[in-house]
């Protein structure tokens, strides 16, 4: 059902000047992030959570109880309580605070594969699916590396990268994860194409380098920008799957999928160490599989079928 | 019903071939030489030159490949530089958990998936639909490995009721009790992709309950339970061959974390050991055999499909 936007009286007269247009400009803004917000509670559940991790990242080190690394062999393995609310490790140190520590980590990696995945393939993805001719062969090859699973893949080239690091898991994590963006980018270009907008600029004697950048690349954003929130759920999780198998982050960084293989020589006797951890990576992963879930329905119901 | 099945073979040849090709030279990217690598530091270069000339090594990168390819075909998929060992007996000797896990976890895909998806379709918005949607979420959330250690916490650890990790082979002991150790493993790795095909099945079967020939198979008289199962569920079945062929890979990935989590001797530890000590020829024949396994999957899923939908045989 097509859904009409109402449009009040204030909206047209109160935009005078140019800082009343602006204002006019944010407020209707907030008003459509309003109305996605809280057109379903699983998007406002989704944001909320969001919402708290932003919080963390930003004044995580002023809230945190304890310095994330400090050792403390007094109070090793200690149950949740008062002083620790998380409880504390094997080496005395305290879940909490390497928790909200492990989470700036966490999104701070998360983004930059995201970003890594638009950077390089929505380029790629055009082109493919603009010029049929590299399309045809880097398709193959694209789909040739979707054939490896992800954390194969990933450990293949951690071990090409060389050293455990922040920047090769992101490049590893980056290189498994783009494939795939490629691929939504080239069935959409493939389907826009077609439309008649792009035959009219052609027969209006656009240059293609102009079609692709002012009328092709425009109308990707919804598709890129719904891949690029499920690429940062399904690499947040490999990149703690990877942390958890010993060749990700070096051990001496607090990251949540560190914290859980550390943890599991003490499981039965101090299961708080994996719980804390796992359960803000899921809560993360489900945050963003559900927001991503929601720009999809709001942006394009179509893409349902593609993604 | 046969050009169908040249081309499919055809175009599963070209990708075994395109898999290898990338294999190769991603491991061609690996900065040293193996040769050095495994000679250590206080090798001549002497030493190091008769080394990569016994491999082959100082040939050019085409001739190596052809006789990579050659190698493969005849199955030799070369030796770990750790132990020594041909990889394919490395494999061969660690295969048997890994099928085993993988047969199990598919096991819990497809007896929780698909009888939960009808069961959802048959009442949509009913509590199991509510149910399965809210697990559904859950899964695609929830880290398998995670899942793994705290069912290990509470079924192993506080209950004691099941083995917390290891196995040993069924075929060397006869014992099939040994199954046991892989309950938790195969559940914590189902699970997780059960509740994707149970989305898929009820979506599938609810869109095919709404056609006419069902109608017409109520209005002959025919048991619920006949429609279901014999007229919807054979319909609805494409979609959702799909994602279970898609399961694959989410399985394989799970099982290389769930391997490890719970101590298994399978594939998929000795890729996470070979990682770390740097064994190349290990790592190469596991993405090699894994990615090919894959398109071999994807093959029989087509096959799968013509087997069910006669129509996409003439397409």
């Amino acid at each position: 059902m097509t859904q009409y936007r109402r449009i009040k009286i204030e909206d047209c007269t109160e935009g005078r000047g140019v800082l009343g247009r602006w204002a006019a400009g944010v407020r209707r803004g907030m008003k459509a992030f309003a109305d996605f917000a809280t057109r379903r509670s699983s998007t406002l559940m989704a944001l909320g959570i969001l919402g708290c991790l932003l919080v963390i990242v930003a004044i995580g080190p002023l809230v945190s109880p304890y310095d994330p690394d400090a050792l403390s062999v007094l109070d090793r393995l200690q149950a949740p309580n008062r002083a620790h609310l998380f409880g504390t490790d094997n080496f005395g140190r305290d879940i909490m605070s390497r928790t909200l520590s492990g989470t700036r980590i966490t999104l701070l990696i998360g983004l930059s594969i995201s970003v890594f995945s638009m950077i390089v393939g929505l380029p790629l993805g055009v082109i493919c699916g603009y010029y049929d001719r590299v399309g045809l062969i880097v398709m193959r090859g694209i789909d040739t590396m979707m054939a490896f699973p992800a954390i194969i893949l990933a450990l293949a080239l951690m071990t090409i990268l060389g050293k455990p690091g922040i920047i090769n898991v992101i490049l590893a994590v980056g290189i498994v994860w783009t494939p795939r963006m490629v691929r939504v980018v080239y069935s959409a270009t493939l389907s826009i194409r077609e439309t008649t907008f792009i035959e009219a600029a052609k027969a209006l004697g656009v240059s293609s380098r102009r079609i692709l950048l002012r009328h092709v690349a425009v109308n990707l954003l919804s598709p890129v920008i719904v891949q690029a929130t499920f690429t940062f759920a399904f690499s947040i999780m490999e990149v703690a799957a990877l942390n958890f198998l010993g060749v990700g982050i070096p051990p001496n960084v607090a990251s949540w999928g560190g914290m859980m293989n550390e943890g599991r020589m003490y499981l039965t006797r101090a299961s708080w160490i994996i719980l804390f951890p796992g359960l803000f990576l899921a809560l993360s992963v489900l945050s963003f599989n559900l927001i991503g879930d929601a720009i999809r329905d709001r942006l394009d119901p179509k893409l349902r079928d593609v993604m | 019903m046969f050009s169908f099945l040249m081309r499919r073979v055809a175009g599963m040849l070209v990708s075994v071939v395109l898999v290898i090709s990338v294999t190769f030279l991603l491991m061609q990217l690996i900065p040293g030489d193996p040769a050095s690598v495994l000679l250590g530091s206080n090798a001549t270069p002497e030493q190091i030159e008769e080394l990569k000339a016994t491999w082959g090594l100082d040939q050019s990168m085409f001739t190596q490949f052809v006789k990579y390819i050659g190698n493969f075909v005849r199955g030799d998929l070369g030796r770990s530089l750790f132990y020594q060992e041909p990889v394919l007996q490395m494999l061969g000797a660690r295969a048997e958990t890994s099928i085993l896990l993988g047969l199990g976890s598919l096991l819990v895909v497809v007896a929780i998936g698909i009888p939960g998806g009808i069961l959802a379709a048959l009442r949509p918005s009913g509590w199991v639909d509510n149910l399965f949607l809210v697990i559904a979420l859950a899964g695609a959330s929830i880290p398998s490995f995670w899942l793994g250690l705290m069912l290990m916490n509470v079924f192993a650890g506080k209950l004691g009721w099941l083995p917390s990790s290891g196995f040993t082979s069924i075929l060397d002991t006869g014992n099939l009790g040994n199954l046991r150790s892989l309950i938790l493993p195969a559940f914590s790795l189902g699970f997780v992709n059960a509740a994707l095909v149970a989305r898929t099945a009820r979506s599938s079967m609810l869109d095919v309950m709404q056609a006419d020939y069902i109608t017409t198979a109520r209005a002959k008289g025919l048991r619920e339970r006949v429609v279901t199962v014999k007229h919807a569920l054979r319909n609805a079945s494409i979609p959702i061959i799909t994602v279970v062929s898609f399961t694959f890979a989410a399985l394989v990935s799970g099982a290389v974390v769930t391997e490890n989590v719970f101590a298994l001797p399978g594939i998929g530890s000795l890729i996470v050991q070979s990682v770390l000590k740097r064994d190349y020829p290990v790592i190469q024949g596991i993405m090699m055999v894994v990615a090919v396994l894959y398109v071999f999957v994807n093959f029989a899923t087509d096959l799968t499909y013509a087997f069910v939908d006669p129509r996409i045989r003439y397409r």
